[in-house]
């Protein structure tokens, strides 16, 4: 069913418009005499069809259509002009202000009837466009989503291959992917930020994957020489997975490669100080510090988190970002529940 | 002065597709709407209202045009053209025309649906 909008100050029109409207079939006319009140209509519905007069007080026509086509969306849809024949320079500015056609006084049944068929025409075809397209959208958006879905599954099992290497757990990426994400809700980084942040951070240590086991397994202290190695896993990390066409695994790459560097320069690879250390970065060292202190380790026993929080606190300015210190210690509550959530003994999937 | 009306149903009816209910309805609105066009141009001359009185006829010559009406549509068209601050004084036995002959198609008209 077509909705037509007839817009005419003289009732005789509005009638005689009306009844040939009803004559094409599937069409339901909606009648206005005064052009002011079709507008107001106009911003809530969407016609198929206009068909309005030019002389009318309180708005001409060509006022009408400009007010008409200046309203979200009413761009395409077709507009009829009735105007008399010999309102020719009237319809040259009417062609230029945004009418598709006209209609000529007195009206002639066939005349009338073979250009609004057109005009509807065209408006059935542009809404298949506006349908199809918006079906490959929502096609495109569901296909992405799969996609993204299993980069997602791809990411949290490469991280977890690092992980295996290590002492640490699977839980632990969950609770410091879901730590750095309420770090950067806390700094307002907006949604699609924090959710960059909670799908990059599990890959923080996945350079670890390229450090011998005799350094990475080592019971005891490290070397000076063997810590350096270790050191490597920051940088080997960004190796891995720079250059990405994923901006998830590109953001991976900056965690990965400048989560241990420290607020005050003291950290590495780069020694990088304050706002020179990528904020990802940033947000991840304070998460993944929070989360090894507060966890147990075959070599250490888990830290009361009274004692964590301190130390992030005594941290501020030198390890750690205070913007992200704060942002995590203002997000108290929902640490406790990722905590909850996401314990070692059980691994819930993202 | 204009030649009298006359009706000519087959060349209106066949501008409505033949319809003749669509017919019906408009003649019934035209006699019902006289004398509101009437007032409507005579107001609109009294006040010295250009734009109402170019209005008012423009609206009669589009209706006394759907009846066919050449020689009505003609004199309404000249009180259109010719409605402005300095030709009002003048308009006055063309608005007078423009009555009597919206009277007479009606009359016609009434007459023909009897």
């Amino acid at each position: 069913m077509h909705t037509v909008l007839i817009v005419d100050d003289s009732d005789i029109n509005l009638a005689l418009i009306k009844a040939l409207v009803l004559k094409l079939g599937e069409c339901s006319p909606v009648l206005f005499d005064r052009p002011v009140a079709a507008l107001e209509w106009c911003r809530d519905n969407v016609p198929d069809l206009v068909i309005v007069d030019y002389m009318m007080p309180e708005m001409d026509g060509l006022k009408f259509i400009a007010a008409f086509r200046a309203l979200h969306g009413r761009n395409e849809i077709p507009v009829l002009m009735i105007t008399a024949n010999d309102q020719r320079d009237i319809r040259y500015e009417a062609l230029l202000g945004g009418a598709n056609d006209f209609l000529t006084k007195p009206i002639d049944r066939i005349e009338f009837s073979a250009r609004a068929r057109n005009m509807l025409s065209l408006r059935t075809g542009q809404k298949f466009l506006a349908d199809r397209a918006e079906h490959l959208a929502a096609l495109v958006d569901e296909r992405t989503s799969e996609i993204r879905e299993r980069e997602k599954e791809l990411i949290f099992r490469m991280s977890r291959a690092a992980e295996f290497r290590d002492p640490e757990t699977g839980a632990h990426i969950q609770r410091m992917a879901h730590y750095s994400q309420i770090i950067a809700r806390g700094l307002d980084l907006g949604p699609a930020m924090e959710k960059l942040v909670l799908e990059a951070a599990p890959m923080h240590d996945v350079g670890k994957i390229g450090i011998p086991d005799y350094i990475l397994l080592k019971p005891g202290k490290l070397t000076p020489e063997e810590f350096e190695v270790m050191k490597g896993h920051a940088r080997l990390g960004y190796e891995l997975l720079k250059d990405s066409g994923s901006e998830i695994l590109r953001a991976g790459a900056e965690v990965a490669m400048s989560h241990h560097e420290k607020y005050d320069g003291s950290g590495y690879p780069f020694g990088l100080k304050g706002t020179q250390i990528p904020q990802l970065g940033r947000i991840v060292a304070v998460a993944d510090v929070f989360d090894a202190l507060t966890s147990e380790r075959p070599y250490k026993r888990a830290w009361s988190l009274d004692d964590a929080c301190r130390f992030l606190e005594e941290g501020r300015s030198k390890h750690f970002d205070p913007l992200c210190v704060e942002a995590f210690l203002a997000g108290w509550e929902d640490i406790l529940e990722i905590r909850q959530r996401f314990r070692d003994e059980e691994v819930p999937q993202i | 002065m204009a030649a009298a009306f006359v009706l000519d149903r087959a060349s209106i009816l066949e501008r409505l597709g033949g319809d003749e209910e669509i017919y019906a309805m408009m003649v019934d609105m035209f006699v019902a709407d006289v004398e509101n066009n009437c007032t409507a141009l005579a107001t609109a001359l009294a006040a010295g209202d250009v734009e109402s009185l170019k209005r008012a006829a423009h609206t009669v010559k589009g209706l006394l045009a759907t009846f066919s009406d050449d020689d009505g549509a003609v004199e309404a068209n000249f009180v259109e053209k010719n409605a402005r601050e300095d030709e009002l004084a003048n308009l006055g036995p063309a608005v007078a025309d423009i009555q009597s002959r919206l009277r007479e198609v009606s009359a016609v008209l009434s007459a023909g649906q009897a």
